[in-house]
């Protein structure tokens, strides 16, 4: 168990100890201290946002300068006229527009013929190897961003260190570094009208404070830490900044949160967001249609966070990831099946943007995965491995992706060094 | 940042500290008979019903627990009579397969038209809300089971069975499979012979699908199915050696997964859009010898070397540690002693596996009932939200809300995706969104909005403006006595602001069922 190490790390030492003063003490202050310093302002932040149901990424990232993607897909392919050009190769599909600033600004990467070297096609086992770090696995307890938080050298003692929104703390997330799985930062603690919900919060935090021992005591601890620290953000009185318009649902509410947890200075590092209806089979439509509609929320959300943090996204990446591609060739319902590699974006300061990285395998059918698939040409270790050593300054990656041998020789080189 | 503010955050940080340590729980020497009642209660039920530590106090905590070894003599008719209430126990696999794909097909039909993008998951028709009127019914089931059962053990050992050889309902087609591996793989064998669980769950289509071995094959073996598989898949066999019988430090090798993989070629089943039945297909058997862990198996072995190896499996010492250690960690600690795990190990070996036995030795052992081990388990979401409703002799409504209720707490049923289940360890359950949760869902139950639970107060707690007896019951009846000092004045000094001896009642209450003591069993 971790308690020790996280009583360690949360007292910054156990020096004071030789000075003979209260140990807890002190360490409660220097806690305090920490948490409400400028400290908390600096240092790197990762968002990961999980699009599942695997996404097309042929329509998403469009290889509009090829020929074979326009003959394997005579009803669904985005036409050239309508694609957003990157590269004179590559575009955007017409409803990420809004993405297209952050590329001439060179904070956006594509990471294309990316994905598992595992060659399930199934959501579920997919899924579960993208988060647990290990393909092929099934039986690996916890998720990698819980993993590099357990290894993370210099993190701060805070309950917002590592944020999931959604109902439950997702399998990435799983393991034994505390982190928060929140629906709703409006409706984190207790739930009663003002001024029962003080008294509340103050009955139970007594309760706690007097009777519990072990993980309880300091689970419950944060617990009311952590509703001190939002009355300081006052999630219902928030305005984004510049401007900046999240898209109604979910994703959007879920991006403005964490902007607003950023900004709120919590000690965030490490947040997650997911978004579900890329399993597009049927009628997935070609610039507009069902996959547009869904990209033109997931453009609009990335572009409004970009926008509301400014100065902010100096320390963020935002890194998107699905469990695997679509099929080249459409099927019989207007729509795509279970493929292989899919395209990943990556978005922030950090980012060496401005650029389609990873090598691109091509569409010819002799580069195919089993004849049919985009082909994995990065995996998705070394793109998350890279993101994790080069901006969130992790030492170990082999603790953190275990079974695998990272070498930087094989980054995508995402982060601009 | 205001200063004040500052210093109301510094001064709530430092509050506790001025209390001195945190009293230890109550440890007493020996337990008395109401104590033992009680810890007997917590962990081989889901916690007291109003009045019953006294009532198996005076039977005997001892007699109690035989007749919960053997529920077949327990009376359990008013369950029945609720169950039959329960939609999905009325259709067997195939009829589910068939609502299953019609819904499908609506699902499918509704996007063609351009009626609804997201395929009816907005405004569903009709097919696709009796899907998932049943799925609901299945996560209910295990709730209304635990809170009404009169045979507490044998829905304890079923939750447990069920997440030992743990299948995610949302795979492909467990979204049907899995009733009739509830109902007739698991339970009936909840309180038997583990070897019956292991044969019975390698020829069940919901493990067969969840771990993909219907779709293994010999390679070469020249089969033309749907999916076209390409080889041997080795999930069932890792999982099947890692998690349901070795445990993953049992001693095998990469080399044996293969083997146990390839004897498992053509366990499968029959196209699941014609209900998914157990067939073993003999073509797609590899028909070569194996050797798995030391032991031959001779070329031309067909199914029966399956059989061969999950005997030998459930005969092996490795795996009557590996499962003993989990039952112990499950009734006894989180970390059990080995001298329970070796009671239970020797019950196995004397009696091959009979699992009514194994755990007879852990209840009779000493260290089921030492003291350090009693209230040392932190209960699951499960456990807290069945134990709570169960200590207001409340019950579960007619809908799936309180199985929500528990799914929100962080253990939705059957949906735990990766084979290993859910965790016994307290690590894995407490944290601070959790624990705020479960002071959320304890204020609600005790004011009677919870959703899906129907409760009247008055049974277990009765209105008093007398405080100290409104405590002393509620000490009696939610905490089993085990409250502190310390929650008694906190809870008093919120009851003397209110002068409504009904809020008054439900505030004591959901205090109680949502402060420390009551997180453990």
């Amino acid at each position: 168990m971790t308690i020790s190490r996280r009583v360690f790390v949360k007292s910054g030492g156990l020096a004071m100890v030789s000075l003979g003063l209260d140990p807890l003490f002190l360490a409660r202050a220097a806690f305090a201290a920490t948490r409400l310093g400028a400290h908390a302002s600096t240092g790197p932040v990762l968002v990961c946002l999980f699009q599942r149901g695997a996404v097309d990424g042929l329509n998403m990232i469009v290889p509009h300068g090829d020929r074979i993607y326009y003959d394997e897909r005579p009803r669904i392919a985005i036409p050239a006229r309508d694609v957003v050009n990157l590269d004179g190769y590559f575009g955007l599909h017409p409803s990420l527009a809004a993405l297209k600033p952050l590329w001439d600004n060179k904070s956006l990467a594509i990471i294309h013929a990316a994905g598992s070297p595992d060659s399930t096609r199934s959501h579920f086992d997919a899924q579960d190897y993208m988060e647990s770090g290990t393909p092929g696995r099934k039986a690996t307890p916890d998720g990698w961003l819980n993993r590099y938080c357990e290894h993370d050298r210099d993190h701060l003692a805070t309950p917002f260190r590592a944020v999931a929104f959604g109902p439950r703390l997702p399998r990435i997330l799983a393991g034994t570094a505390p982190s928060l799985a929140i629906q709703d930062l409006q409706a984190f603690g207790l739930r009663a009208p003002e001024p029962a919900r003080d008294r509340l919060t103050g009955a139970f935090e007594q309760l706690y404070a007097g009777a519990a021992t072990g993980l309880l005591a300091s689970s419950s601890q944060e617990a009311f830490e952590a509703i001190q620290l939002l009355k300081r953000v006052n999630p219902t009185q928030y305005q984004p900044a510049g401007g900046a318009v999240y898209p109604r649902g979910r994703l959007g509410t879920a991006m403005l949160q964490i902007a607003q947890l950023l900004k709120a200075n919590v000690g965030l590092r490490v947040a997650f967001a997911e978004v579900a209806g890329w399993d597009t089979h049927v009628n997935q439509g070609a610039s507009d249609g069902q996959l547009a509609a869904r990209l033109a929320d997931l453009g609009q959300a990335l572009a409004a966070f970009a926008q509301d943090l400014g100065d902010g996204m100096r320390d963020v990446v935002v890194l998107t990831m699905s469990e695997f591609g679509r099929t080249i060739r459409e099927n019989g319902s207007r729509g795509t099946d279970h493929g292989h590699a899919t395209a990943m974006m990556a978005l922030g300061g950090p980012v060496n943007g401005g650029k389609v990285l990873g090598r691109w395998p091509g569409l010819d059918p002799a580069q195919r995965f089993e004849g049919r698939d985009v082909a994995v040409t990065t995996d998705f270790r070394d793109l998350f491995g890279e993101v994790l050593a080069s901006h969130m300054r992790a030492t170990d990656l082999s603790a953190i992706f275990p079974g695998f041998t990272p070498d930087p020789r094989r980054f995508p080189g995402v982060v601009t060094v | 940042m205001s200063s004040r503010l500052v210093v109301g955050i510094l001064s709530a940080l430092l509050a506790p500290l001025n209390r001195g340590a945190p009293p230890l729980p109550p440890r007493p020497g020996a337990l008395t008979p109401h104590d033992s009642a009680l810890h007997a209660l917590n962990r081989l039920a889901y916690g007291p019903r109003p009045g019953e530590a006294d009532r198996v106090a005076t039977t005997g905590v001892m007699r109690w627990i035989d007749r919960q070894l053997d529920p077949a003599h327990i009376d359990d008719a008013a369950l029945s009579a609720r169950e039959r209430q329960i939609g999905v126990l009325s259709y067997d696999r195939t009829a589910l397969a068939r609502i299953y794909y019609a819904a499908q097909r609506e699902r499918r039909e509704r996007m063609r038209a351009g009626a609804d993008s997201m395929g009816g998951q907005i405004n569903p028709g009709p097919g696709q809300r009796l899907g998932r009127r049943l799925a609901g019914d299945l996560a209910s089931l295990v709730v209304v089971r635990a809170t009404l059962s009169e045979r507490q053990l044998a829905e304890v050992m079923a939750d447990f069975w069920a997440n030992h050889f743990n299948v995610f309902f949302g795979k492909g087609a467990d979204r049907f499979l899995l009733p009739e591996y509830i109902e007739h793989t698991i339970r009936p064998y909840a309180l038997g012979r583990f070897a019956d669980l292991l044969r019975g769950t390698a020829q069940s289509p919901a493990m067969l699908v969840y771990l993909d071995n219907w779709q293994s094959v010999a390679p070469r073996s020249g089969t033309a199915r749907a999916l076209k598989p390409r080889g041997i898949n080795e999930n069932y066999a890792r999982e099947l050696l890692e998690l349901h019988t070795l445990g993953v430090d049992g001693g095998y090798t990469q080399q044996d997964v293969i083997g146990v993989a390839r004897i498992f070629t053509g366990w499968s089943i029959q196209r699941p859009q014609k209900g998914g039945a157990f067939r073993f297909y003999g073509r797609a058997h590899d028909r070569g010898e194996k050797i798995v862990m030391g032991v031959r198996y001779p070329a031309g072995g067909g199914m029966d070397e399956g059989f061969r190896l999950l005997d030998w499996l459930a005969e092996n010492p490795v795996t009557m540690r590996h499962v003993s250690h989990q039952l112990c960690a499950r009734f006894v600690s989180d970390q059990p002693p080995d001298g329970c795990v070796d009671d239970a190990v020797a019950a196995w070996q004397r009696t091959h596996g009979d699992i009514r036995e194994v755990l007879r030795a852990i209840f009779h052992g000493p260290d089921f009932w030492a003291a350090e081990n009693v209230l040392a388990k932190v209960k699951s979401p499960l456990e807290f939200v069945v134990s709570a409703v169960r200590a207001l002799g409340a019950g579960p409504d007619t809908t799936a809300r309180l199985a929500q209720v528990v799914a929100r707490l962080g253990q939705p049923l059957y949906l735990h995706v990766a084979p290993d289940g859910y965790p016994e360890k307290q690590s894995d359950w407490v944290n601070s969104g959790a624990l705020l949760n479960r002071m959320n869902a304890g204020i609600a139950l005790a004011a009677a909005t919870l959703p899906g639970v129907t409760v009247n107060l008055d049974l277990a707690v009765p209105a008093t403006p007398n405080l100290e007896q409104l405590l002393a019951t509620v000490d009696d009846r939610v905490l089993g006595g085990a409250m502190t000092a310390n929650t008694r004045r906190v809870i008093l000094e919120q009851l003397h602001a209110l002068d409504d001896p009904v809020q008054a009642r439900a505030l004591a209450v959901g205090l109680a069922l949502g402060g420390p003591e009551f997180q453990r069993q």
